[in-house]
């Protein structure tokens, strides 16, 4: 196993760019932890963060750049996605498991990233969140 | 990892889906395009969930979707013999709790029940959301 790595990038908006790069830091933590449960979490919390930046920050502008900072060691991880948009209330969303709410496009993503993930933390106003998995 | 999409017909009416393979945000459109006709017919879906090791909240979304629109129709949806975390997903999300089953056992009697119920008349079509 390795004892860590870095990683700085700057993603297109294009959603077809989300599971390559998942894939790829995907392989990366394989080198840090086994913990099944562990690696599905982070992957999750990922995939959420950069869908929810290209579709709800940058609404789909192929023009819009997501930007994508990782650091990880032997006892956890931080990821860091920012997108170009303009933010949002963070604060208020709908409950995605009221089922009136159910429906709604938004919101799913937020939930999960915060069950699954130990810290998640918005900045700049929502168009930047940054979270930590501790690994056991 | 992408999605491979297998469908049995079970009896009249009454679908198997047995995905393999990840619903994410690039193959959940997969999962709908290609239950798309089913949906429109079918009185019950039920997917075997064993084969899929990923799920995102598209995948979920997707999966939901199908849902309403079968439930507007009369009909429902079972999800049957999910691995841990693919399970752990559904659960923290709650929506899908009730159609979520351990064995095609516990699936087959719900379906038998909701199938009664909607031929008896004591389950009615559901109202769209907004």
């Amino acid at each position: 196993m390795t004892t860590g790595f870095e990683l700085n990038e700057k993603l297109p908006t294009d959603l077809k760019k989300v599971t390559p790069f998942v894939e790829q830091v995907f392989r990366k933590i394989l080198t840090l932890t086994r913990t099944k449960e562990e690696i599905f979490k982070i992957k999750l919390a990922l995939e959420e963060a950069l869908t929810n930046a290209m579709r709800h920050g940058n609404a789909l502008n192929p023009d819009r750049h997501v930007k994508v900072q990782i650091k990880a060691d032997r006892k956890q991880i931080i990821l860091d996605v920012h997108d170009e948009g303009k933010g949002f209330d963070f604060q208020s969303l709908p409950d995605p498991t009221e089922r009136d709410n159910a429906a709604k496009p938004s919101g799913r993503g937020v939930f999960l990233m915060r069950s699954i993930m130990d810290t998640v933390e918005f900045y700049d106003n929502g168009s930047g969140v940054k979270m930590i998995k501790k690994f056991s | 990892m992408g999605l491979d999409i297998s469908i049995d017909t079970k009896e009249n009416g009454v679908y198997v889906v047995f995905p393999k393979g990840e619903i994410n945000t690039q193959t959940h459109q997969i999962l709908e395009d290609r239950l798309k006709d089913i949906v429109a017919k079918a009185r019950a879906i039920m997917f075997e969930m064993g084969g899929v090791s990923y799920i995102s909240s598209m995948g979920l979304s997707a999966i939901f979707r199908i849902k309403l629109a079968m439930e507007e129709r009369g009909g429902t949806i079972a999800l049957v013999n999910m691995q841990p975390q693919v399970q752990l997903v559904f659960d923290t999300m709650k929506i899908l709790s009730p159609q979520m089953f351990a064995s095609l056992t516990e699936a087959d009697d719900y379906l038998d029940k909701f199938l009664n119920g909607v031929q008896d008349g004591t389950i009615k079509p559901r109202e769209p959301l907004e």
